[in-house]
């Protein structure tokens, strides 16, 4: 029993792999190598420092709030609130440092037990009491977003100096952003090691067989809107690096945004399949189509409705070639 | 355990995101930008504009004249692109459109700021950068940042003042303000509170319009309701004109004192009372400051130095207009009659006038 599980785990798992580095990459992969080259191209500047690291510091809430959203997804359920749980982590982290250097370190501690707290309760509405994550989190959304309204009721406050300041430098020649989005990948590789991210996988794929297989499934679902929370908290922690002040109403488009990165990445929606690495690549894409329709001259009238259509194409490609890959 | 080693990694790499936060300034990521920056050149120079929010007529006819000033000076090769970022964004979208000004190599940016604060760090991007930036419309905390615009706390203590003297000691007034928490409704609420504490006029009650007309009309109208004996209304700009229209379907534009705006829509309606003794003022607050500001952006562009003491605090505080009232009323009203009803009253500076603001 337990080493047929084992090796049924085992070529599920190289199946995966196999699916998730053939076709969803290629696609992410090629489209990111496009976006870049095109940006290049239309931008002089590109490649000076300045401008890494401001590109670089713009989307790595996104590329946070992508990581998260992609285990949610990978475990079978999608989260509509992983922006008003950045926008809740992030005013409770700008009271609790209340711009002191000094409290850096606590206020990460704040945004990620904020995070990890929303995702419990995201969690166990799912998985205990059985609801439809995409209602639950449609619903928690507004809630964590009331709650953060209460705790900054209109924009404001200073985030540690330092914090702002840091977040701008290179580090061994380096950006820090870019340290930063280094830092989300080395997450995913982390977590898609352990057992927890096999028992993700498994329970996206099919839930029942995961069940008869003895994956604690109740469990496995709570932790993995657990873990979207806590990462989503460390999106907040970007967002403060970034604005330097305190926004109840930032994040907005943090959630519908992680969404397309996540499937921009390759990663089904219906579960159980992709890794976290091509919603990152699908977080970078959507970030620099923006990029590349201000450097093109488009202008700001147009320039939503160009962005919208570039990434339904992007998503076409995507979601087209990977159901190709399924079929074959 | 393998799940502690997930929430090991975590924890790991929050403390990794601290140690990256914390380590000291010794760069300012100072190489890039492009042909930005470098005080005084001989040009042409590329100018960058910021605004987040749009579809209001304010901010519209502020866009067309920074638009129309920029034209001449590129008429005489002072100047060569305008770069506008034009699109409704949050705190987080308008630094990305001053990233793209700054990554486009600009030389100065004009922004009409969604806050007074949270922008700093990204100016200080800018700045670093050599490139000038000159905030509109709302004043931003950042010194090095260039305020150009009206006193806001003025603008309010002048119709303030007015609606005091015309209701006298002891008269009866409500208040429709923005939106609440705004800085700008704060400036200026709590300048014309002040006003009517020290005049012996009694707010009855303060309701909220969103500088929107409709949700002024609806506010003014519930207002009345609730406070038939009310001898005086003081309101902002952007929903005066639907505060009047809730006083004149109540018909009460004879003995209700009206604090107005300076904006076509609300003065032709003014003008068609006005023969049966509706009385009122209209204090500019003109969208042309962004066109000013633009003026200030060459002269320093070009090396010219700002006269210290022509400065508040080393910002721009730009004198108001004569505000309008019933006794000129014609005069002002015959000039701009012409406009469409969405137009606001403005006045821009010209290249001579701003250049009084320079030593030398």
């Amino acid at each position: 029993m337990t080493l047929g599980v084992d090796n049924r785990a085992a070529s599920s798992r190289a199946v995966a792999w196999i699916r998730r580095v053939q076709v969803a990459s290629v696609v992410t992969w090629g489209l990111l190598a496009a976006v870049v080259l095109v940006n290049a191209m239309v931008q002089p500047t590109f490649f000076t420092l300045y401008s890494i690291t401001s590109t670089f510091a713009t989307f790595v809430p996104l590329v946070f709030a992508a990581v998260a959203q992609a285990i949610v997804v990978i475990g079978g359920g999608l989260d509509l609130s992983i922006g008003t749980i950045v926008a809740l982590s992030s005013v409770v982290a700008l009271k609790v440092m209340n711009g002191s250097d000094a409290l850096i370190g606590v206020g990460f501690l704040a945004a990620l037990a904020t995070g990890a707290a929303c995702g419990l309760v995201n969690g166990l509405l799912t998985a205990v009491v059985r609801l439809q994550p995409l209602i639950v989190t449609f619903a928690t959304a507004s809630v964590f977003g009331g709650i953060t309204l209460v705790v900054l009721p209109s924009p404001g406050g200073a985030v540690p100096p330092a914090m702002t300041q840091g977040f701008r430098l290179a580090f061994a020649g380096i950006p820090v952003p870019v340290w930063c989005v280094l830092v989300a990948v080395l997450i995913w590789l982390v977590l898609s090691r352990t057992k927890f991210l096999r028992h993700v996988y498994a329970v996206g794929g099919d839930a029942q067989a995961a069940y008869a297989s003895l994956v604690p499934v109740v469990a496995v679902r709570i932790l993995t809107f657990v873990t979207a929370g806590a990462l989503a908290g460390l999106a907040a922690m970007g967002v403060l690096a970034n604005t330097g002040s305190g926004d109840p109403f930032i994040g907005a488009d943090v959630a519908l945004d992680s969404i397309a990165a996540v499937v921009l990445g390759g990663i089904a929606l219906r579960g159980g399949r992709g890794g976290a690495i091509g919603a990152i690549a699908g977080a970078i894409i959507l970030a620099l189509v923006t990029n590349v329709l201000f450097f093109l001259n488009v202008p700001t009238t147009f320039r939503e409705l160009a962005s919208g259509l570039v990434i339904i194409a992007a998503l076409a490609l995507s979601v087209l070639t990977t159901r190709k890959g399924v079929v074959r | 355990m393998r799940y502690r080693t997930g929430i090991a990694v975590l924890a790991v790499s929050a403390a990794l995101l601290t140690g990256c936060s914390s380590t000291a300034p010794t760069t300012g990521g100072d190489t890039g930008g492009g042909e930005g920056g470098g005080g005084a050149s001989g040009g042409p120079f590329t100018i960058g504009v910021s605004n987040a929010f749009v579809g209001s007529e304010y901010r519209t006819q502020m866009i067309a004249d920074i638009e129309e000033v920029f034209n001449e000076y590129k008429a005489d090769g002072v100047v060569d692109e305008l770069v506008l970022e034009n699109a409704d964004a949050d705190v987080n979208g308008q630094i990305q459109q001053v990233r793209n000004l700054i990554n486009r190599g600009v030389d100065a940016i004009i922004i009409d700021p969604n806050s007074g604060s949270a922008l700093d760090a990204v100016f200080q991007e800018a700045i670093g950068q050599g490139i000038r930036v000159y905030a509109i419309d709302q004043a931003v905390d950042t010194e090095e940042v260039l305020n150009v615009g009206i006193d806001q706390a003025k603008w309010a203590e002048t119709s303030a003042q007015w609606l005091a003297d015309t209701v006298g000691e002891g008269g009866k007034i409500v208040v429709v303000n923005g939106i609440e928490g705004h800085p700008a409704n704060e400036a200026r609420w709590n300048a014309a509170k002040a006003v009517f504490d020290s005049s012996g006029v009694e707010v009855l009650a303060v309701g909220n319009g969103d500088w929107d007309q409709a949700t002024g009309q609806q506010t003014m109208s519930d207002l009345l309701a609730t406070y038939p004996d009310l001898q005086g209304v003081w309101t902002q700009d952007g929903m005066a004109q639907g505060v009047l229209r809730a006083v004149e379907a109540a018909n009460r534009t004879g003995d209700i004192v009206v604090s107005g705006e300076a904006r076509n829509g609300y003065m032709r309606m003014w003008s068609e009372l006005k023969a049966d003794g509706f009385q009122s003022i209209g204090v500019v607050n003109p969208p042309g400051t962004g066109a000013t500001a633009l003026h200030f952006a060459v002269r320093q562009l070009q090396g010219e130095e700002l006269d210290e003491s022509k400065t508040v605090d080393g910002d721009i505080v730009l004198e108001l207009e004569e505000a309008i009232t019933n006794d000129n009323f014609d005069e002002k009203w015959a000039e701009v009659q012409d406009q469409p009803d969405s137009y606001v009253l403005d006045s821009v500076l010209s290249a001579d006038e701003v250049g009084e603001y320079f030593a030398g």
